[in-house]
């Protein structure tokens, strides 16, 4: 019986060790928390230098992370899109959203508006970041 | 004596499995890998398979989605559901749990490998580095990592060769952490599993998921525990039948309740002392009675040998009723029992249920081995039982040296003509078995009329 008792012991401490690993304790959420301590834009319009407005959308936290949009709109006229967070809890998703976020933004800047096609293998993020920017052009409209 | 072993048969007859119940459960697990592959096709699982990272990927997805139902699919083999198990029987649920566990394995190292090199391949990498990369930066992938080693170490645990080398007890200590292994993994499925987003797929898995959990913690512990509490069984008396076997006779309350036939066995665990928490197969050698159930037990050492010195009164706990041989499975004709050694302990409660119209052949090295010799006589002469005794030592054949003038299948066409007019329950030696089946099926003895129980498991 008392190599049983060792067994689970250390069973138990091993499985207490790997739930204490940063990766073991939720999906997304671990990342949203890091970058949004590290601060990302609060949500908002404000004028920029060069006479636009900045239109800042919120945080929107995807399953991979936490997506932001914030887009520069001069004369009714959507003219630069960034992205202030992006979720970057591993390299696969940094590799995915450097290929999917300049598409994104191409679209956007093409369709002057919300109504994109969103970048098949990255629908997460796709998704994350209409919903964003639906968000960041409302209050240009309000 | 005999009064004890024969008389009214206990109430509760449990209904006799129906075809379907078999037929429904293949279908159950045909249709759950078909969810599992339709849900990766509609996940984009073809459309994906751009360019070699990308054609890795996706195959790695759907192998690692395969291998997960199959995990599940092996552990509810094991569950004991009592539907699935009256068909089947324990022995062939466990060995169809065996190749499915090896199937479920290496899909799932395949699955690691395609999702590395995968990975690999569409951002440049090292295969080592992009390894390493996902254990410690994913989601979930570190206890993942933990689970498949766990479930590394069960399966190159149960190789042949190396479960050969292991007390049964630490094997299945060992075995227990694959459940763990099954659990680890379920985080990173849900955490960076591309077919886990859909609501049709979460809603498929998590019911998977609990649903086989409900299955264990019902099936495989609340079952047995609540029968042994309800049916309080005792040991009543220890008697001795022959040379190094002996009769345990039990009681307990409600017995009638106990959904058990003649020919089904229990895991008994008798408390009598250190040593008791390892469960052994014993079959009923009678019909079950409404005060009264019997098991016969020949002493082959480690648990069969302390069977011999347990005193009346020991409290037992068991698990069961479990068996797809009992009197109901045959097709209601004649029946024919072959059986060797011990193994009559097994269909000798068969006599007490089968309709009539039986033949029993009984293999024994020696006259003096012969257990139930007074039973036997007494079926004979009141129930018109038709017995043979095979005495003898070994032939080429599962027959006795004496009868090797012809072969097997001819000898057996001797002693019952109308051979294809029976059910034929065999039990004794697994390799003897074989060969009994093997003449069998020279004979032309439809698979279906043949009802085997293999306790090498």
């Amino acid at each position: 019986m008392r190599k049983v008792t060792l067994m689970i012991l250390s069973t138990v401490a091993v499985l207490v060790l790997l739930f204490s690993y940063r990766t073991s304790t939720g999906g997304g959420q671990v990342s949203s928390a890091r970058t949004a301590a590290a601060g990302g834009s609060t949500p908002g319009a404000a004028p920029d230098a060069s006479g636009g407005t900045v239109l800042t959308g919120p945080v929107v936290d995807t399953r991979w992370g936490p997506v932001q949009v914030q887009v520069t709109v001069q004369g009714g006229k959507i003219v630069k899109v960034v992205t202030p967070q992006l979720p970057s809890g591993n390299n696969r998703d940094r590799q995915i959203n450097d290929q999917a976020v300049p598409i994104l933004v191409q679209e956007t800047i093409q369709a002057q508006s919300a109504r994109i096609d969103g970048v098949s293998g990255a629908t997460v993020t796709s998704d994350g970041y209409v919903q964003s920017l639906q968000a960041a052009l409302d209050k240009a409209g309000g | 004596m005999s009064t004890t072993v024969r008389g009214a048969r206990a109430l509760a007859i449990p209904r006799p499995p129906h075809r379907w119940w078999g037929e429904l459960a293949l279908g159950a697990a045909f249709c759950s890998l078909l969810v599992v592959v339709a849900l990766w096709v509609a996940g984009r699982g073809l459309q994906s398979m751009t360019g070699p990272g990308g054609a890795l990927t996706s195959l790695g997805r759907l192998t690692g989605l395969v291998s997960a139902d199959l995990l599940l699919v092996q552990i509810l083999l094991m569950a004991r559901i009592p539907w699935v198990e009256r068909w089947f029987g324990l022995d062939t649920l466990a060995r169809r749990h065996r190749l499915v566990g090896f199937w479920s394995f290496w899909l799932m190292v395949t699955h690691v490998g395609l999702i590395t090199f995968g990975y690999a391949a569409d951002q440049g990498t090292g295969v080592l580095g992009q390894l390493w990369d996902l254990v410690l930066g994913y989601p979930g992938m570190l206890l993942a990592t933990a689970g498949t080693l766990a479930l590394i170490v069960v399966v190159v645990l149960s190789v042949r060769a190396a479960r050969r080398r292991l007390r049964y007890e630490s094997w299945h200590l060992i075995h227990l952490y694959a459940y763990l292994g099954v659990a680890l993994a379920l985080p990173h499925q849900l955490w960076t599993g591309a077919d886990f987003a859909s609501p049709a797929a979460q809603a498929y898995w998590w019911s998977a998921y609990l649903g086989t959990l409900t299955a264990v913690l019902v099936f495989r512990v609340g079952t047995p525990l609540w029968r042994s509490w309800r049916h309080q069984l005792r040991v009543t008396a220890v008697v001795p039948e022959g040379p190094g076997v002996v009769s345990v006779h039990l009681t307990g309350q409600r017995l009638h309740e106990l959904p058990v036939r003649a020919g089904q066995f229990f895991l008994w665990r008798f408390l009598d002392g250190p040593g008791w928490s390892r469960a052994h197969p014993y079959s009923l050698s009678a019909a079950p009675r409404v005060d009264a159930l019997r098991i016969t037990v020949k002493s082959l050492g480690d648990g069969s040998t302390r069977v011999a010195g347990l005193r009346p009164g020991t409290r037992v706990l068991v698990e069961g009723p479990y068996g797809a041989v009992t009197a109901d499975r045959g097709q209601g004709g004649k029946s024919l029992l072959i059986t060797a050694g011990v193994g009559i302990t097994a269909l000798r409660g068969l006599l007490d249920e089968l309709p009539g119209g039986v033949t029993l052949l009984h293999r024994v090295r020696d006259r003096r081995e012969v257990v139930f010799g007074r039973e036997l006589d007494w079926y004979a002469a009141n129930r018109g039982l038709r017995l043979f005794l095979l005495e003898g030592p070994r032939g080429p054949g599962w027959l006795p040296a004496h009868m090797s003038a012809v072969d097997d299948a001819t000898a057996l066409r001797r002693m019952v003509p109308d051979l294809l007019a029976h059910d034929v329950f065999v039990c004794g030696p697994p390799a003897w078995m074989d060969a009994v089946r093997e003449s069998l099926r020279t004979c032309g003895v439809p698979p279906d009329h043949i009802h085997t129980e293999r306790f090498a498991w």
